[in-house]
């Protein structure tokens, strides 16, 4: 089973505390072929509550695939506009 | 807003004049950096006569808007020795506006060393003696002159300024009376202190709220923009919850937190200086985890620090300063770097400058790596005026030279903020070509497709970031010339009509047709006023750079700068 370190930030780290869940450089072991998807589910989280992943410090896809010694991060909206741009989180939406 | 009030500070004199029609129609950083541009020379030495000090609100100022009570500050800096603008929150710009004060402007230099105080009210400005107040810090400063005039604003100097040291800020009271909001960057607490004058007093009794041409439509449009701004994620949930601080694990997740000297890009102690710590820590000791900088503030990004027998010890306390006395420096306890910053604002310095400079004098060996406990010792010879204390005060470069360091991480000799530039490349380019100073904010608004910038950028490689960057710098100095909270971007990049909310608001406010293109040129205009006065100054391409320290690899992703001067060229060539 892939072993990962996870972390989850902001209001995140709320609601896991509430659903018995560390969220602090956490060492887990996720299951075979599970996706950033399957751990947010598997969390109780619902994924509407998200809006990035960091796959290994960059910002990644929902539907990746989790390796062995990846770190994983989660984090919910909330995060300063010009940093979603500049780290790449998300593109610039556009302003009519 | 009609009048300027130009002050001979040799004289001790002043005169009203009414703006000609070049500066009738700017505000903020458009009318500092105009001014600056066009009346003080370039190559003078910014601690002598001819330079000059500039307070100007921004448009929006002293009306009902949303978070539109940002007073800018312009001069040649001390520090970079190119123009400033520097930009801050707390009581004053507002109370400017409301008395239709367009400009304060300080000029001229005493020959004597007497010390005073600028008094403005509605019709009258006077220059008296600063008393006991010299050698004060900036709280016991202000605390002194909220006795005696009440709930003013009031914009002052430190030990620092007094000094002349050229990382000196001007501190301004916060709306409880502390000097929790800062003039930090560039040294401009020097120029004040260089012309005598301790503290100016924005005393604003019997005025009005401004003028506004067409009150319906401003009202309906302010209400759209309240909304936009509490309704939104960042502002209405993040900020107020976790302050700024909260990119401290965010950006240290993406490897991008630069430790000990900018060597690598993951602090292992961040989760004990994050946001989320911060507000956890506030709420335990009873501080207040959300309040605003200045009434008419909605997102409310600032708050009070208590130390653990639960008394103030420090408030305004953003990520850029836990950075830099934190993983800076390696000081991993939160309390340390909450007396840092205390200091900072009490002495009146710019805690970014501060806390690379400790981390200079860390790599030269004074103090050893993450002992807050003598960071706090060496921060404090500042305020005794020791030799050693004006090393530091003078700032990373010249602290650099004074101990033989070649790894000083400063551009136009002042200090790069929060982000590592090779980790994040857009907010590298802007350190390397904005005409401030390596400086974050001067690309921090993100309006991408009315600059027609698509899709977002890899943070770790070259990619489009410099037209990002570019785009970047635009767009804060049009926000600055409006006089909004920088903080306004983040929503203002998701709203559909974001930057034409903006727009309707100058317009109500105004009786102006302007457009977001207009906005756009305003601030390009701003940045050629600033590039034209580096150039005169003696500044070419050649200092749009970063330091060579910045040639090394970069842990986690492993990746370098590479930017040639070539490349940076093209970030604000402007035809
Ligand atoms: S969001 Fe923060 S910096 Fe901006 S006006 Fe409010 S308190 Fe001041």
């Amino acid at each position: 089973m892939p072993e990962i370190l996870f972390n989850a930030f902001s209001f995140l780290q709320k609601k896991l505390k509430a659903n018995g869940f560390d969220h602090s450089n956490v060492t887990i072991d996720v299951p075979e072929n599970h996706s950033v998807i399957d751990l947010i589910k598997s969390m109780d989280l619902d994924p509407d509550g998200i809006e990035a992943v960091f796959v290994n410090g960059k910002a990644g896809d929902f539907e990746y695939i989790i390796k062995d010694k990846d770190r994983i991060a989660l984090i919910p909206p909330g995060t300063p506009g010009p940093h979603r741009l500049l780290l790449g989180i998300r593109p610039g939406d556009p302003i009519k | 807003m009609s009048k300027i009030i130009r002050i001979n500070t040799k004289e001790r004199t002043f005169n009203y004049s009414e703006p000609d029609e070049e500066f009738a129609g700017l505000g903020g950083r458009a009318f500092t950096s105009r001014m600056i541009l066009k009346e003080v020379p370039a190559t003078c030495h910014p601690l002598g006569k001819h330079n000059k000090l500039v307070f100007a609100p921004g448009l929006l100022a002293g009306t009902g808007a949303a978070n539109s009570g940002r007073l800018s500050a312009g001069a040649k800096s001390p520090l970079t020795e190119g123009i400033k603008e520097s930009n801050a929150g707390g009581l004053a710009a507002q109370k400017i506006a409301r008395m239709g004060i367009k400009a304060i402007v300080l000029e001229d230099k005493p020959e004597d060393d007497k010390w005073f105080n600028i008094v403005i009210k509605k019709d009258s400005v006077e220059i008296i003696p600063a008393g006991d107040l010299k050698g004060k810090g900036t709280n016991e400063t202000i605390s002194k002159l909220w006795e005696k005039y009440g709930k003013t604003g009031v914009i002052c100097v430190g030990q620092a300024g007094e000094q002349l040291m050229i990382s000196a800020s001007m501190q301004l009271a916060d709306p409880n009376g502390r000097p929790g909001r800062a003039f930090g960057r560039g040294g401009l607490g020097a120029v004040l202190g260089s012309k005598n004058i301790k503290a100016i007093i924005i005393d604003d009794a019997g005025s009005k709220r401004v003028d506004i041409a067409d009150k319906d439509a401003f009202t309906a449009a302010n209400k759209i923009w309240s909304k936009a701004l509490t309704d939104h994620p960042v502002s209405g949930e993040g900020l107020p919850a976790f302050g700024t601080a909260v990119l401290v694990n965010i950006i240290n997740e993406a490897g991008a937190f630069p430790t000990k000297n900018f060597r690598e890009g993951r602090f292992e102690h961040a989760h004990d200086i994050s946001g989320e710590k911060l507000s956890e820590t506030i709420t335990e000791r009873k501080g207040v985890v959300s309040e605003g900088c200045h009434p008419g503030c909605v997102i409310k990004c600032s708050q009070v620090y208590n130390d653990k027998d639960g008394n103030y010890l420090t408030s305004g306390f953003e990520y850029e300063t836990i950075w830099a006395f934190g993983a800076n420096t390696m000081i991993k306890d939160l309390d340390d770097i909450a007396v840092l910053d205390k200091l900072s604002d009490e002495y009146g310095l710019d805690t970014i400058e501060m806390g690379v400079t400790i981390g200079i004098a860390m790599e030269a060996g004074v103090v050893p790596w993450g002992d807050g406990k003598k960071a706090i010792e060496l921060l404090e010879e500042v305020g005794k005026g020791s030799a050693l204390g004006k090393i530091i005060g003078n700032g990373a470069a010249f602290t650099g030279k004074a101990y033989g360091i070649d790894r000083v991480p400063v551009v136009k000799r002042q200090s790069l903020p929060a982000y590592d530039p090779r980790a994040t490349k857009g907010v590298g380019v802007t350190y390397a070509t904005s005409p401030q100073g390596a400086d974050h904010t001067a690309g921090y608004a993100v309006a991408p497709n009315i600059l027609s910038v698509g899709g977002s950028e890899d943070p770790l490689k070259k990619g489009n970031n410099v037209e990002v960057s570019r785009n970047l710098q635009i767009a804060t100095a049009a926000i600055d010339a409006a006089g909004l909270c920088l903080f306004v971007a983040f929503p203002v990049l998701d709203h559909e009509n974001g930057v034409q909310l903006i727009v309707d608001l100058l317009n109500a406010q105004l009786g102006a047709s302007l457009t977001t293109d207009d906005v756009v040129a305003l601030g390009t205009q701003i940045l050629k006023d600033e590039i034209e006065f580096n150039k005169l100054a003696g500044f070419t391409k050649k200092d749009d750079k970063l330091p060579e320290m910045f040639d090394d690899s970069f842990e986690p992703h492993n990746v370098k700068w590479g930017y040639t001067e070539q490349e940076l060229s093209k970030t604000l060539d402007f035809k």
